[in-house]
């Protein structure tokens, strides 16, 4: 069952992300990069972190991808449809051989140091809410902290880029 | 067929490299950004297995830091592409090479 379920969500998963690739149109890659998150949302699911498939849909394929059909909405217009310059032909190689060479290292890693199973059944209440309130607030509160001040320098960061430059306070 | 970590990993790998490919390949600055959304994802991915692999949830606090760096990102990053199409009226890598020159 865990079988059906990993080939179902992954090769979704990466069929969403090449469509996001080969669409065109700005607002159709935003809906299949849709679909490849909720689809990451199921692998999470089946590896038994069922509060991290919770907030994948709730802060991924919510909030970030509202962020961005809200932006593609305001940039409408012919500059997003269309124009775009097929790739000059000495240019593939460049795009292609890259990514093959990761792939192989990585596939030869895997291949060397493979390992079986999945180190057993997962323990009882393992990645629950309560599971991962603890570690959040106990061991890493420093960093949870830390994360927060993140998100409030993003905040004046992106206040600060959008507003018009001669209201800025120290201007 | 028994999944294992390995099955993870190298779906973290395709997942990450196709993000990568687009981003390079693109040409529109947000679809980019997305690429780049779509390759922190993968690395969830992998955080998320080697957690359930070990037994140990440590790794599932770093996904959800990945996600406050994901927002960060992408609501910078979307900031400066609306002030750029502000200035510039387009958002196309192509034409905005003024570093490049």
């Amino acid at each position: 069952m865990e079988g059906i379920l990993f080939w179902v969500c992954g090769i979704l998963m990466v069929f969403g992300g090449l469509m996001m690739v080969v669409q065109r149109s700005a607002v159709v890659s935003a809906v299949w990069l849709i679909f490849a998150f909720v689809c990451a949302a199921g692998i999470f699911a089946l590896l038994s972190a069922p509060f991290l498939a919770v907030m994948q849909i709730l802060v991924y394929a919510g909030a970030i991808m509202v962020l961005f059909l809200f932006v593609i909405m305001m940039l409408q217009g012919p500059v997003l449809e269309g124009g775009r310059k097929r790739l000059a032909l000495p240019m593939w190689p460049a795009v292609a051989v890259p990514p093959m060479a990761i792939a192989v290292m990585i596939i030869g890693y895997v291949k060397r140091h493979g390992t079986t199973g999945m180190g057993g059944p997962a323990p009882e209440g393992f990645g629950s809410p309560e599971h991962v309130a603890e570690l959040l607030l106990g061991k890493y509160l420093l960093a949870f902290e830390l994360i927060s001040i993140v998100l409030l320098v993003a905040i004046i960061g992106a206040l600060a880029v959008g507003k018009d430059e001669r209201k800025l306070p120290w201007k | 067929m028994e999944i294992t970590l390995t099955h993870y990993l190298l779906l973290a790998m395709v997942v990450f490299l196709t993000g990568m490919v687009g981003f390079v390949v693109r040409r529109n600055a947000i679809v980019m950004l997305m690429c780049v959304e779509l390759m922190l994802s993968s690395v969830n991915i992998v955080f998320a297995a080697y957690s359930r692999f070990h037994g140990n949830a440590d790794g599932h606090v770093f996904v959800l830091m990945n996600f406050a760096v994901a927002a960060a990102e992408a609501a910078i990053g979307l900031a400066i592409l609306v002030e750029i199409y502000r200035r510039r009226r387009t958002v196309n890598v192509d034409d905005l090479k003024a570093l490049m020159e």
